[in-house]
């Protein structure tokens, strides 16, 4: 039974195993996902200041155009040097204004101008506020840098809408005579075109606490991204979307869960806290169960599953397994059980210890003890049954009383001991073999007839029976089994009384020659009978003679003596008949 | 276009009386500072036009001179005047003597919400609103106040607070002009942020005008004053 514990515990940890790598593998899918979405999300993040980037340089461009335009030249340099200024001027530089902005082509045409003379003063706006003029521009950094010389972009705040602004100076001759600027608005729609269809992910700007443009409708949490952006020092803001300290964050917008990363906007905007986001929903917990729900048809197919090693691997576990049970359990078992058959048949006289393995060699061993046991046990009986009987006769093994359930009272060498039957084996053989080696039982005595005397009482179980059983050898002949005290004993008396009554002899029998011996004890008994004034119709020479044939038989057989010796007596009144094994000796 | 730097201090009653003109000069100095990187700046960095060199920075309007002596404190210091044009002030720094009201007219079509860095209390809270829009506070103590909009930082004047009432801004040309009375006076200068550490002094005559020559020799800090 070892390699087969072996096998189960090895089958056990290996199930063990299997199903920690079951409840295990959605993890490592899972956190490649995640890393595939941070992946994603770190190069959109990217991609987005990149392309923000261009689109800087694309609208720094176009402002270019826009200031380098002959008639905003000559409309700037003539306000610049005005003292004051006044509607009419401001109709008419945004007339032109409005020109220029229409003979812009492209898809980026800026939302607004605005015209801006050498001394900041806004001259004329087209498309926004375009009642308004003579206020100062001068002192945002845009604007300062542009009357100095400079092209650059910026990012505005009109209210709550935010603006790309880009300016140019503009230089008349050898004059600077003014700058423009032209703004693009943050929206929905410039969003989309930032991430275009091949980021696969949302876009998002944001003031602390405040939405400018997403091109989801999703209401991020802000709390956390404005945190996280008040993390993000340095001055260079492309490196945000790669920055250690800023990895994607989980986000909720109500019921759902998304992964966001941040990266701060330029500009004045920025100095105010604006940024944007790039997030996408987060791929959802995938468990054990969500991952075998998951499982679809093809995947389970012979083409994509190893039905072929699962199966072998299953038939080769199964074989293992068998064949050790066979090998350690089942033929083992098999040869015990073969073997007390053969034991319970008298074949062999013990089981064969060395030739079981493990527990079945113990259980051969407590077995062979037992039968040990009853040996010495029957040993025993038979020395007390030569003291309860005295010297027997020469070559007799002792006398046995067929008839009487007590000793006699008178018997030659003095009164018998008290004797103390042998204990009762509780050892059963199970085996129905056994039970076949049993002696057929006599025919069941019938019930009462009439005209015969009341049936002697039947005896308690003589003691003959227990001595009989407990004082064979063994190995003469198999014994049966305790369960079986509960038959009536064979007495010669009661078959061939019953004989007498139950069968009423048909005729004269078949002569058959008649032993001399046995004559004489019909005789002695017939005579005894007589003279205890029993009842002798129906007893037969022929009955008794048969009867005491087969109780010598039988008491040869048991007690392996030479020959028998019956003796008549009278018992309580009633003529007994008692039998007498004769020693070899 | 010559802007004469017009002092806006309406002077106390007993310096009017006697008040003699000075009309100055700052020399400046001929190397002036560079322009500074952009406190901000968008996607791309700033690119020069290719068809003018880049303009030097213009440095007069955020120089202010005073004249100080020990008789100077103005009795009635009256009111300043500053006008909040749009995105910036008319004059970027400010002179108010010590006890005058400070008045800001927003004149620009945009609501601002004026706040001093140094006293969160010395303006009230409220918007001024565009175009008619007044508000005033009182300066009580020689200080320099750093004014600015929280939601338009680009938005900064400096209000300049002195014990005495002689105060003049400079025109791009580097002249100004005020009214003192006659005497010997220290000639403080301040620039941008800082006082420069000048030790000239000018004597105001009883008839004529008073022209001194202030010449400067650096509009950096002191090395005690310099900001980081």
């Amino acid at each position: 039974m070892f390699w087969s514990k072996i096998w189960f515990f090895l089958i056990a940890v290996a199930a063990v195993v299997a199903l920690s790598f079951a409840l295990v593998m959605p993890r490592p899918a899972q956190t490649a996902s995640r890393n595939e979405e941070t992946r994603r999300l770190t190069v959109a993040c990217g991609v987005v200041n990149i392309v923000l980037e261009a689109d800087a340089r694309n609208r720094v461009e176009l402002a270019g155009k826009f200031a380098r335009n002959e008639d905003v030249e000559r409309e700037l340099a003539d306000a610049s040097a005005a003292a004051t200024l006044d509607e009419k001027r401001m109709k008419q530089v945004r007339t032109v204004g409005e020109k220029v902005m229409e003979g812009i082509k492209g898809k980026r045409n800026p939302e607004w101008a605005i015209m801006v003379d050498k001394k900041g003063r806004a001259v004329a706006r087209i498309r926004v506020e375009d009642t308004e003029f003579g206020d100062t521009l001068a002192g945002r950094p845009l604007v300062d840098d542009a009357l100095a010389g400079y092209l650059r972009d910026d990012i505005w705040m009109f209210g709550r809408t935010t603006f790309l602004v880009a300016a140019s100076p503009v230089v008349k001759g050898t004059e600077y005579v003014g700058a423009v600027v032209l703004g693009h608005k943050i929206d929905t729609e410039f969003a989309k075109k930032i991430v275009g269809k091949s980021l696969l992910v949302e876009l998002g700007f944001y003031l602390p606490k405040d939405t400018i443009a997403a091109t989801s409708p999703a209401a991020l949490e802000q709390a956390p991204m404005t945190s996280r952006i008040g993390t993000l020092l340095g001055p260079d803001l492309s490196s945000d979307c790669s920055n250690d300290n800023n990895k994607p964050m989980p986000l909720t917008a109500g019921s759902d869960s998304y992964t966001a990363l941040v990266s701060r906007l330029p500009g004045e905007a920025g100095a105010r806290g604006a940024y944007f986001s790039v997030f996408s929903k987060q791929t959802a917990e995938v468990g054990f169960w969500d991952t075998v729900s998951g499982v679809t048809k093809d995947d389970l197919g012979f083409g994509s599953f190893p039905w072929i090693l699962v199966g072998g691997l299953f038939v080769v576990v199964l074989g293992v397994g068998i064949f050790l049970m066979l090998f350690e359990s089942d033929r083992p078992l098999k040869r015990l059980t073969a073997e007390a058959v053969r034991l319970a048949k008298g074949e062999v006289e013990r089981l064969a210890e060395d030739a079981h393995p493990g527990k079945f060699g113990s259980i051969a061993r407590s077995v062979n003890i037992h039968i040990d046991k009853l040996g010495r046990e029957a040993k025993s009986a038979k020395k007390d049954l030569d003291q309860l009987l005295g010297p027997a006769p020469e070559g007799s093994l002792g006398t046995i009383d067929l008839l009487a359930t007590a000793l006699p009272s008178v018997r030659p060498g003095g009164p018998a001991p008290a004797i103390t039957p042998p204990p009762i084996s509780e050892f059963k053989f199970g085996d129905s073999g056994a039970m076949a080696a049993r002696p057929p039982l006599p025919p069941a005595r019938p019930a009462a007839r009439p005209g015969t005397p009341p049936p002697v009482a039947p005896p308690p179980a003589p003691k003959t029976t227990d001595l009989l059983g407990g004082g064979f050898e063994s190995a003469a002949a198999p014994r049966p089994s305790i369960g079986t005290a509960s038959t009536p004993p064979l007495t010669l008396d009661d078959d061939i009384l019953g004989g007498v009554g139950a069968t009423p002899t048909p005729g004269p029998l078949p002569s058959a020659p008649v032993d001399p011996y046995f004559k004489s004890v019909f005789d002695q008994f017939l005579a005894v009978k007589k003279s205890c004034n029993e009842p002798t119709a129906g007893l037969t020479y022929e009955k008794f003679s048969e009867k005491l044939v087969k109780n010598r038989d039988d008491l040869i057989a048991k007690t392996g003596c030479r020959e028998v010796k019956f003796t008549v007596y009278i018992k309580e009144g009633k003529a007994a008949l008692k039998a007498t094994p004769v020693k070899d000796e | 276009m010559h802007r004469l730097a017009i002092t806006t201090v309406f002077l106390a009653s007993t310096a009017s009386a006697h008040a003699n003109p000075v009309h100055g000069k700052l020399e400046l100095p001929t190397t002036l500072p560079e322009r500074p990187p952009p406190s901000v700046r968008g996607f791309v960095e700033r690119v020069e036009n290719p068809k003018k060199p880049i303009q030097g920075i213009s440095v007069t309007p955020y120089l202010l001179v005073v004249l100080e002596n020990d008789t100077s404190k103005a009795d009635s210091p009256g009111q300043v005047k500053w006008e909040l044009a749009g995105d910036s002030f008319t004059k970027p720094v400010l002179g108010a003597p010590v006890g005058a009201q400070v008045v800001v007219k927003n004149t620009s079509h945009v609501a601002r919400t004026l706040v001093a860095v140094e006293d969160a209390k010395l303006i009230g809270n409220g918007l001024i609103n565009p175009k008619v829009g007044e508000k005033s506070f009182t300066v009580s103590a020689a200080k320099v106040y750093t004014i600015t909009d929280k939601d338009a930082p680009h938005l900064v004047g400096k209000v300049v607070v002195v014990a005495s009432p002689y105060i003049a801004n400079v025109s791009p040309e580097g002249k100004f002009e005020l009214d003192a009375p006659e005497g010997s006076y220290k000639v403080r200068v301040f620039y941008k942020d800082h006082w420069l550490d000048q030790a000239e002094s000018v004597t105001v005559v009883a008839k004529g005008k008073t022209e001194p020559t202030i010449k400067i020799t650096s509009l950096a800090a002191p090395a005690a004053e310099k900001k980081p």
